[in-house]
């Protein structure tokens, strides 16, 4: 036989998830996740989650002001030079819309694709979806997920874990 | 039963008083011995503390409209504030006798090139305008008070009710009013200057300003415990959220009106800035746009210093003192065209209308319990 997914918990309300996440983090717990109807505030943070994102909008941001006005600038004192109503060639005033807006616009893009690729979507099937219960992760139910590949995983003992924790339920999650 | 939070706004009531009357003193000497002087240093300061007062009316319209936990923090700063509107009044009658002193309009040679100018500009109309858009503001702020003292002992849904349906079109009338006196007690002072940006700028920093006095007042309050959990982290983080939202929007309005009267580059308009960039005032507006914008909106693009009260405090406390700075800005190169200058009188203004304006509002807020009472949504914000 195989060796399964994880261990799926499931609990009724996100208060008990929270106490739980942060329980299994507190047990040495690290390749797990939780799933909520609703974002939970302070979830992360129990699960012990880091995410990249916010340096790397602000990289995206960055590199698009900066590019923004290189090109402004590129365009009106090098490569084309035109005198527009007597104003000094590389007139910093006019520049500062559009290095606004592209800056904008690649924090903005960089923020929607990083946030897809790093959370691995698309992705049109995982292995959570062979449980029949975890349909209800989307209306009213929460669930914490220990994976097996986690170093501290044993399949009885982390179930008599989870058990600790009193959830609704307990199922395998199979391959 | 006093706290130690009482006790250090009792001490500070009596400290802002004296600074007060030893400013009054400066201004009345100042009156006299340099009439133009004192009256462009009179008008910044009554400007600055009207601006917080206006700034926390419309602070509390936006918290009655939306409710978030955030207001009723700073409720009760926002609304001695709003109750010393009745004080600036009386504090701006001496700014009727320096008409000739501060606006060109005033002069024949000046309004006899422009005749349009005088038909709204003059000073019977000067003075109905002022007293219209004054007597508005405070219709509106004496509603809102006494409404939220009814509620206070009530748990009558009445008085909620009332204060959001007032807040509604007061944040509308606030601006409009505001325009009308902007042109005139601002705008006026270069009689061929015109701008239609400039009256929302202006709005702006008076919200942005009153902003970063009441995260000042909550980070003192927040020392005792006087409000218990409604200082928490997460209103501070709100509340540095919403500082660094109209940092963003008074630099977008500020660039906004430099970007098109620059583009269009004509006499009448281009003067305004010219003052204001000429020999010292230029390093003026470069402190002002650094510490007014670039250095508080780089420190609250970080979640940890919105969340850290000694840090939020400190960049409220910038904001703040850049705002004082762009104040005078705004007003003294139009008297002051060709060098930077600042006199005794400046500060002598500031801390004698300060002084006041200090006393006023910790006796207004020392008459009511600093957490709001019987709020129906309170409940909802602040789980015991």
């Amino acid at each position: 036989m195989s060796q399964p997914y994880g261990l799926l918990a499931e609990f009724s309300n996100h208060e008990d998830l929270l106490r739980a996440a942060e329980t299994a983090y507190a047990a040495g717990f690290r390749k797990m996740d939780a799933f909520a109807p609703f974002p939970v505030e302070g979830l992360p943070e129990a699960l012990g989650k880091k995410t990249r994102l916010p340096l790397l909008v602000l990289i995206g941001g960055i590199i698009g002001g900066v590019g923004a006005y290189y090109m402004e600038w590129y365009a009106n004192a090098v490569s084309y030079v035109i005198n527009i109503g007597g104003r000094p060639i590389h007139s910093w005033p006019a520049f500062i819309p559009i290095t606004f807006e592209l800056t904008v616009l690649a924090a903005g893009l960089t923020a929607f694709f990083f946030s897809l690729g790093l959370s691995g979507l698309p992705r049109p099937h995982h292995p959570l979806f062979n449980v029949p219960e975890f349909e209800r992760a989307s209306q009213d139910r929460f669930f914490l997920c220990i994976e097996t590949r986690d170093p501290n995983f044993n399949r009885d003992q982390t179930r008599a874990f989870l058990q600790g924790l009193s959830p609704l339920s307990i199922a395998e999650v199979p391959e | 039963m006093k706290s130690i939070f009482d006790d250090s706004v009792g001490h500070a009531k009596n400290v802002s008083l004296g600074l007060g009357i030893i400013g009054f003193c400066g201004c009345l000497i100042g009156w006299f011995v340099a009439p133009r002087d004192f009256f462009v240093a009179y008008l910044f300061g009554h400007f600055f503390f009207l601006g917080l007062s206006l700034g926390s009316l419309a602070l509390l319209m936006i918290h009655h409209l939306t409710a978030g936990d955030w207001g009723y923090a700073v409720r009760r700063f926002l609304e001695s504030a709003v109750g010393n509107l009745p004080l600036l009044v009386l504090l701006f009658v001496p700014i009727f006798f320096g008409l000739a002193n501060l606006y060109p309009w005033q002069n024949r040679a000046v309004v006899s090139a422009n005749e349009t100018l005088q038909i709204y500009l003059n000073p019977p109309g000067f003075v109905l305008r002022t007293a219209i858009v004054f007597a508005v503001w405070i219709i509106m702020a004496r509603q809102l008070l006494k409404w939220s003292a009814e509620q206070d002992v009530t748990v009558s849904l009445e008085p909620t009710r009332k204060m959001r349906t007032l807040s509604g079109p007061g944040l509308v009338i606030y601006p409009v009013t505001m325009t009308f006196a902007a042109v005139d007690w601002l705008m006026s002072m270069e009689a061929d200057w015109y701008s239609t940006m400039f009256p929302v700028l202006i709005c702006i920093g008076q919200v942005l300003s009153a902003l970063a006095l009441v995260i000042l007042l909550l980070a003192w309050a927040a020392r005792s415990s006087v409000l218990g959990s409604l200082a928490s982290e997460e209103n501070f983080h709100k509340l540095g959220n919403l500082l660094l939202a109209f940092t963003m929007m008074w630099a977008y309005l500020a660039f906004g009106q430099l970007l098109v009267i620059w583009s269009g580059n004509l006499p009448h308009e281009i003067s305004w800035y010219l003052h204001r960039i000429s020999c010292g005032w230029k390093w003026i507006a470069i402190f002002i746009a650094l510490f007014h914008f670039f250095v508080p909106f780089f420190l609250l693009l970080m979640r940890a210093a919105k969340k850290r009260r000694p840090i939020l405090a400190r960049i409220a406390a910038c904001v703040l003192a850049a705002h004082i700075v762009a104040v005078w800005w705004t007003i003294a190169p139009s008297i002051y065209t060709k060098h930077f200058y600042v006199g005794w009188l400046a500060p002598a203004a500031f801390l004698g209308i300060g002084g006041i304006y200090a006393f006023a509002f910790l006796k207004n807020l020392e008459t009511r319990r600093l957490v709001p009472q019987n709020d129906p949504r309170l409940e909802l914000a602040v789980p015991t």
